[in-house]
């Protein structure tokens, strides 16, 4: 829409800020939502009020939240980084002590109409802050030690509180796209291929002491490793998911079985049907070529956000808009290795499609900061 | 890295000032490009870390999407259990009766099993089949389900309600496979001819039906045999005639308060037996199991017709007179002495009445005179009535299809003396089965062919060599037959236009003392009919029957087993296509001389 832009250089004001939008991006993200209201509908038996109908409220609400911030300076919310990083941390300790328990996991904060999630917050507070870290430290002292160690202990900091959680999942995307932000903020690649070869060493070296006589587990911890890396294993335990799952998805064949004609979604066999493991629902009822949509839709969205980032020649601005974009990325691709067995189950949601408040409106939230740093982008 | 150039170059600094220009401004043009280049590189480091990003992004895009589609296009494949040796062969043929009518067949049905490793919750597994299957047991299932079995048979037969509702408990480990079961349609009334059927070898999907008695068993190898196509095993017993004959016999044996009935119905010609009937009897779809206490000869699983051995009676007392005859020792109306009582040694043999000095032989059969029989073979001597008994096949085992017969011989004296011969002469001292009586009948009243009995539809007829009387002798024994309905022990056996022909007998039951209760008897009575050219044979043997009749207690055939044979023929007669005699008088002078 940038020809419609008025030839001048200065960030726009008010409500010219509207043509300065990146709106294909925001097609994407209703496209998206939308497909999951559909989806929504389906698993609730053709009920529209039991998921889909408070799923597009949210949605509503998300997309509100969307463009105030996007429509908020970047400045402002360069100045908030930190704080926001703060908060999320207080927050996180908060849970730890006094958060509600569900789902065997103590995660949320009661606020009575809304249960908060502070570890779904902290995901866009640490984009913020490693991006507000890398825009203030001079280029050059990027791959330094010392100042590698700080964002380590940045990333690392809100990843222990949200794995004694549990909270796997969370955590796993929390070192992801802070490690993301890193690698895009240019840190040496040497820094990358010594953490990769480390994690690889310590994961063999405990694998290849099993059985040894400097074995470094204890055996039920081994088992435990065991059922986790292979579900099949347990397959009416830890594995019911996956089985399940895989089924839905082996049977919705090329074009699947139709809308609402699914027999695993439908019938209930699969738990969380409505959450984490809405995939599957869509591969069953609209076959391969229904997620081959799906994930069409989800590239397009990475285009888009990555190419926001390159163009962008704000330092903060790109770095976030490539972190929020990795963070989306990080739902997606740990959710569906999840659902199709590819990886353990840790409980992550289908972004913008699965039933949930938090993930989405944190989501949402991310969206309008690359909005934010979009309209506001240096010329 | 370029070697780093200073923000001041001397050649610089001295141009600008031979020209009079401020050095500062180079200085600060210096640090302009510098930055300049400064930055270019960083956008160039920032596009090519975002563009390597993307690029594994989009790799990981490409990965799920390959995924996907390799677990869409994936066949279907069902976890199959593996491991079973043999394939089972599970395709039992059918059992008809002569009339195609089925005796047996298969029907497809569901097994339950468990495999608690893979049970949710085995307590409220236990709890489910408690509510469909009251008769488990609880406590055991329980231990199964917890224990370290790996499988576990839970019920061998489902009906598809409790299929339904098993499946209905949602439980992942307990499983359902399919099953043919054993179906006898008509429940008890050929159940000791059929015998019965047990799994063999089970497997999940499939399993075994072997035979354990009766035919079933006889012709396992036939009815398992897949190369026999289904043809179903066609049997000679007809199923009309069995209900029939099963319910009159049933009746007659509370009406006589007897412990036990038994009828044989065979072809006089041939040997088919169209009927026989064992009381008390059992349904094979729900076959008990075998008792581990008291006789098993009381048992609902013994045969009485075929495996039970009965001294019968007075029954025999024909065969003596068929030996006379065909021996010319006497005719019909020689005049044997029937002087009671006979005392030989220690044993005295008595008649039921006092027939006088003498009585012709017609009239020994008509009146039952031990006296008169034991004389008569007494006379003719030991080994001649071991040959003809012999020739009748009553001291053989018998050579029916049926298992149990091979596991019952006739019992016989263990030296045939003198008194044996005597006693054997009407029917005390030997046991026989009703089917062997039924057979010898036959040959008594056919024409004089021995007949075989079988339980096969297909079967060869009775040629000369068969013949163990000749025509002529059968001819007047079954004169004395019908005699002894007219006006003899077996009166109440007469049945209108049917001509019944027969020989009753009241044998005194064997106690364990080895002597003889005095008043326990079998009562038994052997029929023909129609008598101007006898079709079939009828034994009918009640255990101790036991009437009142004004007053007085009876208790011998006369008065129970042939009333309740009488019945029987009245039932049946209509049922095999026999037309009613008109008239009532035995006409004896036509049978000879149409005789073929």
């Amino acid at each position: 829409m940038s020809f419609l832009a008025p030839p001048h250089n200065q960030a726009p004001r008010g409500w010219r800020k509207v043509f300065y939008v990146n709106w294909p991006l925001v097609l994407l993200v209703v496209a998206v939502a939308c497909f999951g209201f559909l989806m929504l509908y389906s698993v609730a038996g053709g009920d529209l009020s039991r998921w889909a109908q408070p799923q597009m409220t949210r949605f509503g609400i998300g997309i509100i939240v969307m463009f105030i911030v996007g429509f908020t300076p970047l400045a402002f919310w360069r100045s908030v980084s930190l704080l926001a990083y703060a908060g999320g941390l207080v927050l996180l300790l908060f849970v730890l002590f006094f958060g509600s328990v569900g789902m065997g996991a103590q995660r949320w904060i009661d606020l009575g109409f809304f249960r908060l999630q502070p570890s779904e917050l902290m995901k866009i507070a640490l984009v913020m802050a490693l991006a507000l870290y890398y825009d203030w430290l001079p280029p050059e002292k990027v791959s330094r030690f010392g100042f590698v160690l700080i964002p380590l202990a940045m990333i690392a900091l809100p990843a222990m509180m949200v794995v004694v959680q549990p909270d796997l999942g969370t955590a796993i995307l929390l070192v992801a796209s802070g490690g993301v932000v890193m690698f895009l903020a240019g840190v040496s690649y040497w820094y990358f291929i010594a953490a990769f070869s480390a994690g690889v060493g310590t994961i063999t070296a405990v694998f290849m002491s099993r059985g040894a006589s400097w074995q470094l587990l204890n055996n039920y911890q081994y088992k435990r490793i065991d059922t986790f890396l292979d579900p099949s294993l347990d397959p009416l335990g830890a594995g019911y998911h996956i089985t399940q799952s895989k089924i839905a998805l082996g049977s919705g064949g090329l074009s699947g079985r139709g809308f609402m004609q699914g027999p695993q979604s439908q019938l209930n066999f699969l738990p969380e049907k409505q959450t984490d493991f809405i995939f599957t629902t869509l591969a069953e009822e609209f076959g391969y070529i229904g997620t081959t949509f799906l994930l069409i839709l989800y590239t397009l969205i990475m285009v888009f956000a990555i190419s926001a980032a390159i163009k962008n020649k704000n330092r903060f601005g790109a770095l976030l808009t490539g972190g929020v974009a990795a963070t989306f990325f990080f739902y997606f691709a740990l959710n569906m290795s999840m659902v199709m067995g590819l990886a353990p189950v840790v409980g992550v949601p289908l972004p913008l499609v699965s039933y949930g408040g938090s993930a989405m409106l944190v989501l949402l939230g991310g969206f309008g900061l690359i909005q934010s740093a979009h309209i506001h982008r240096p010329k | 890295m370029d070697i780093r150039r200073p923000l001041r170059p001397l050649p610089r600094i001295l141009k600008a000032r031979a020209k009079g220009e401020d050095p500062d401004l180079v200085e600060a043009e210096e640090r302009a490009a510098r930055l300049r280049k400064q930055r270019t590189r960083e956008k160039r480091r920032a596009e090519l870390r975002l563009g390597l990003m993307a690029t594994a992004f989009g790799l990981a895009f490409l990965a799920v999407g390959g995924k996907m589609g390799m677990v869409a296009m994936a066949e279907p494949e069902e976890p199959a259990a593996r491991g079973q040796a043999a394939a089972i062969i599970n395709s039992r043929a059918n059992i008809v009766d002569r009339n195609g009518a089925i005796l047996a067949t298969n029907l497809r049905t569901a097994s339950l099993y468990a495999t608690p490793q893979d049970m949710a919750d085995p307590l409220n597994a236990v709890d489910g089949l408690m509510a469909i299957f009251p008769d488990l047991d609880a406590d055991r299932l329980l231990r199964d389900f917890t224990g370290n079995r790996k499988f576990v048979w839970v019920k061998r037969k489902l009906s598809p309600e409790q299929q339904q509702a098993v499946l209905d408990l949602g439980e992942p480990g307990l499983k359902v496979g399919p099953r043919e079961l054993r179906l006898y349609p008509n429940g008890a009334f050929a159940a000791h001819i059929l015998g019965g059927t047990r799994f063999g070898v089970e497997g999940v999907r499939s399993a075994e039906l072997v035979g354990t008695a009766g035919v079933e068993l006889e012709f396992d190898d036939y009815l398992r045999d897949p190369a026999n196509d289904g043809q179903p095993l066609q049997l000679s017993v007809d199923l009309t005639v069995q209900s029939a004959m099963r319910q009159v016999l049933e009746g007659g044996m509370q009406l006589m308060n007897a412990k036990a009935a038994t009828g044989v119905l065979l072809e006089a010609n041939t040997g088919r037996i169209i009927s026989m009937v064992s009381l008390p009897d059992f349904d094979p779809n729900h076959r008990p199991r075998p008792p581990v206490s008291g006789d098993p000869a009381d048992s609902p699983l013994f045969n009485r017709a075929a495996q039970g051995t009965y001294e019968l009676g007075s029954t025999f007392k024909i065969f003596t007179a068929a030996q006379a005859l065909e021996s010319g020792v006497a005719n019909p109306d020689t005049m044997i002495n029937t002087r009671g009582p006979l005392r030989w040694r220690s044993f005295t043999i008595n008649d039921f009445h006092d027939y006088g000095a003498r009585l012709s032989l017609r009239d020994v059969i008509v009146h039952s005179s031990n006296t008169g029989v034991a004389r008569l073979a007494a006379g003719m001597g030991g080994e001649a009535q071991q040959a003809f008994l012999g020739q009748l096949g009553l001291l053989e085992k018998l050579p029916l299809e049926l298992p149990e017969t091979r596991r019952s011989a006739p019992l016989l004296p263990r030296r045939w003396s003198e008194i044996s011969t005597m006693t054997i002469s009407y029917g005390q001292g030997i046991a026989v089965t009703p089917v062997h009586l039924a057979a010898a009948y036959a040959a008594m009243v056919n024409g004089g062919l021995r007949v075989v009995p079988t339980l096969l539809n297909d079967v060869e007829m009775p040629t000369e060599v068969d013949r163990v009387i000749s025509e002529s002798t059968s001819y007047a024994l079954r004169d004395m037959l019908r005699q002894v309905v007219v006006r003899g022990t077996a009166s109440l056996g007469d049945v209108e236009g049917y001509l019944v022909g027969g020989k009753t007998g009241s044998a005194d039951k064997p106690n364990p003392q080895g002597a003889y209760y005095e008043d326990k008897v079998i009562g038994t009575f052997a029929a023909a009919f129609p008598m101007n050219n006898p079709q079939y044979v009828l034994v009918v043997s009640l255990d101790e029957p036991n009437i009142d009749v004004l007053g007085e207690e009876r208790r011998t055939a006369g008065w129970t087993a042939v009333p309740v044979a009488a019945e029987i023929i009245r039932r049946i007669a209509p049922l095999l296509g026999l037309r009613p005699h008109a008239g009532n008088e035995t006409p004896q002078a036509p049978i000879l001389l149409s005789s073929n």
